[in-house]
């Protein structure tokens, strides 16, 4: 668990904090995003936990003790650095980079090649093939991948993300979250994720930590409570005007209660289970249906504009309207 | 003539003045590493630091060798040490000029990364930013020597001896071959350094990099 109480950061010469009484708990296991405009602090946030950067007042706690309790490179061995720059080191095998960490903890180089070879397999390289190759005969998501595997290395607890999909093509980069995603269920790391992105940050977080300018928190929740309730006018605007839509994307269709389809579903739009349901809906609206057949577990069940109403409770999601949340 | 050229290479003292001109130039320049990389080092992570010596390194650069070696004169006298130390001077520029560049270069996400996973400065710099810096400072070495080479025939004004002594020798008593002689042999051995400073440069490139800069071209 990682905890921030009260952090500020000043830089010397300045009178102006870059990140301002910053309290929140990340919890075991979850993944907590940093997001916000440029200025806001997010990455000084996160670089402050591994001691990248040094706070000016307050402390951080990892399972209770103050990080400042080691050397700052011994602690920045426990934890897990991934940047969106990547970084890998131009002049060594991928197994090399990979091995990194490890090496500087001393492991014998047997449980370091196998730990290069799971970590492979985990990103999805084969180790055969790349393990002895460089970074330039890398595509850039496969150089990101490897980044990823590189902080996974030692196993950490713990977790530094600075846009680490950042470098790629849309197309790639949904499909690195997803498969981070995926390997986050096993792994359950307990991560500092940090993007500009605000659907980057809803789909990746289990919180979200909203800072404004100056590095202030404007609200930190769940994704599902940010989108329905944002606290503030800057946290509305920020998220979106189309954050019912966003709401919609944190479903999958397959995840709803559907009434079950009696009698014949010939002829209607069939929607695959997984997708969002912001998607069915995309796809609903298109065809010029108002109803699809959606099938699981072998059963069919009824997709249609009621039940995605339903879905959202009922509240248009204004703030402070006092509507039931669906969280 | 070449028969003439041939006569002057087999004289009692032509040995004596091709060591001398190797020793001259091979002294300078490890002296000129041993100055210009501890300095490269210090100010690798002081952009001030770097604005400062790669300035005066132009500034050296600029100053015509024979200028150097004049100045070395007064202060050191005639002779051996006096030449050392201009040719030395000189020498400096490139390699400080070239390391300095070099190790600030390091693609900065690298050194983040670095540190970010828990390496000590002294790590970075060691496996990290001097071999990823290794071709650019051997380009300075090597550059810094076929000059060296060049220049210490210009020694032999302030008494430093070397192959230029056979050039101003063959110049005053009107032997063209003994100049001659005295030229091939500076030639050849600038060009044996230059090819001989290009290998080691290329076995220090470690293969990561020469596979990123074929990929680059």
């Amino acid at each position: 668990m990682i905890e921030f109480r009260q952090v500020s950061k000043t830089y010397p010469g300045s009178d102006k904090p870059v990140v301002e009484d910053l309290s929140f708990e990340v919890l075991e296991g979850e993944i907590c995003v940093l997001v916000g405009p440029s200025g806001c602090g997010k990455t000084t946030s996160m670089r402050m936990v591994n001691r990248l950067i040094e706070i000016t007042e307050g402390e951080i706690l990892i399972d209770g003790e103050p990080n400042t309790a080691m050397s700052g490179t011994q602690l920045r061995r426990k934890i897990g650095y991934a940047i969106q720059q990547i970084g890998l080191f131009p002049h060594r095998t991928i197994a090399d980079n990979i091995g990194t960490v490890p090496n500087l903890l001393g492991w014998d180089r047997g449980r370091i090649k196998s730990r290069v070879d799971e970590l492979l397999d985990t990103v999805g390289l084969s180790p055969d093939e790349y393990r002895n190759r460089y970074p330039a005969e890398l595509s850039g998501g496969q150089q990101q991948r490897v980044g990823v595997a590189r902080a996974l290395a030692a196993d950490p607890p713990i977790m530094l993300m600075d846009e680490p999909f950042g470098a790629v093509d849309p197309i790639t980069r949904e499909g690195l979250q997803d498969e981070f995603l995926r390997i986050q269920q096993d792994i359950k790391k307990t991560i500092v994720f940090v993007t500009h992105d605000i659907d980057e940050a809803i789909k990746m977080g289990d919180k979200i930590a909203i800072l404004k300018q100056g590095g202030v928190l404007a609200q930190y929740d769940t994704p599902e409570n940010i989108l329905s309730e944002p606290d503030s006018e800057f946290v509305s605007s920020f998220v979106g005007g189309d954050r019912v839509l966003k709401r919609l994307s944190l479903t999958r269709v397959g995840e709803m209660d559907l009434e079950p389809a009696n009698g014949g579903t010939d002829g209607l739009l069939r929607i695959d289970e997984g997708l969002t349901v912001k998607d069915a809906l995309s796809e609903l609206i298109g065809s010029g249906h108002s109803r699809a057949v959606v099938e699981k577990d072998g059963e069919n069940g009824l997709l249609t504009f009621e039940a995605i109403e339903d879905l959202m409770g009922g509240a248009s999601g204004e703030p402070s309207n006092g509507g039931e949340s669906s969280a | 003539m070449l028969y003439k050229i041939l006569e002057v290479y087999a004289r009692p003292d032509f040995p004596e003045k091709l060591r001398q001109h190797v020793l001259l130039s091979l002294v300078a320049l490890l002296v000129a590493i041993a100055i210009a990389m501890p300095v490269a080092l210090m100010i690798r992570n002081s952009r001030l630091g770097a604005l400062i010596a790669i300035n005066i390194g132009n500034i050296g650069r600029a100053v015509p060798s024979l200028a150097i070696l004049a100045l070395a004169l007064p202060f050191f006298g005639i002779g051996f040490g006096s030449a050392l130390v201009a040719l030395t001077a000189l020498a400096i520029p490139p390699i400080l000029i070239n390391a300095s560049t070099g190790l600030r270069e390091v693609d900065k996400g690298v050194i983040d990364a670095a540190r970010g996973m828990g390496l000590s400065g002294g790590q970075i710099l060691a496996r990290i930013q001097l071999p990823i810096a290794a071709p650019v400072i051997f380009a300075g070495i090597r550059t810094s020597a076929v000059q060296t080479v060049a220049s210490a025939t210009l020694a032999t004004f302030i008494g430093g001896g070397g192959l230029g002594d056979l050039i101003v020798e063959g110049y005053s008593r009107r032997g063209p071959e003994i100049l001659l002689a005295g030229a091939l042999a500076v030639a050849i051995l600038a060009i044996i350094t230059e090819i001989g400073f290009g290998v080691l440069e290329r076995a220090f490139t470690p293969k990561g990099l020469k596979i990123a800069q074929k990929r680059r071209k």
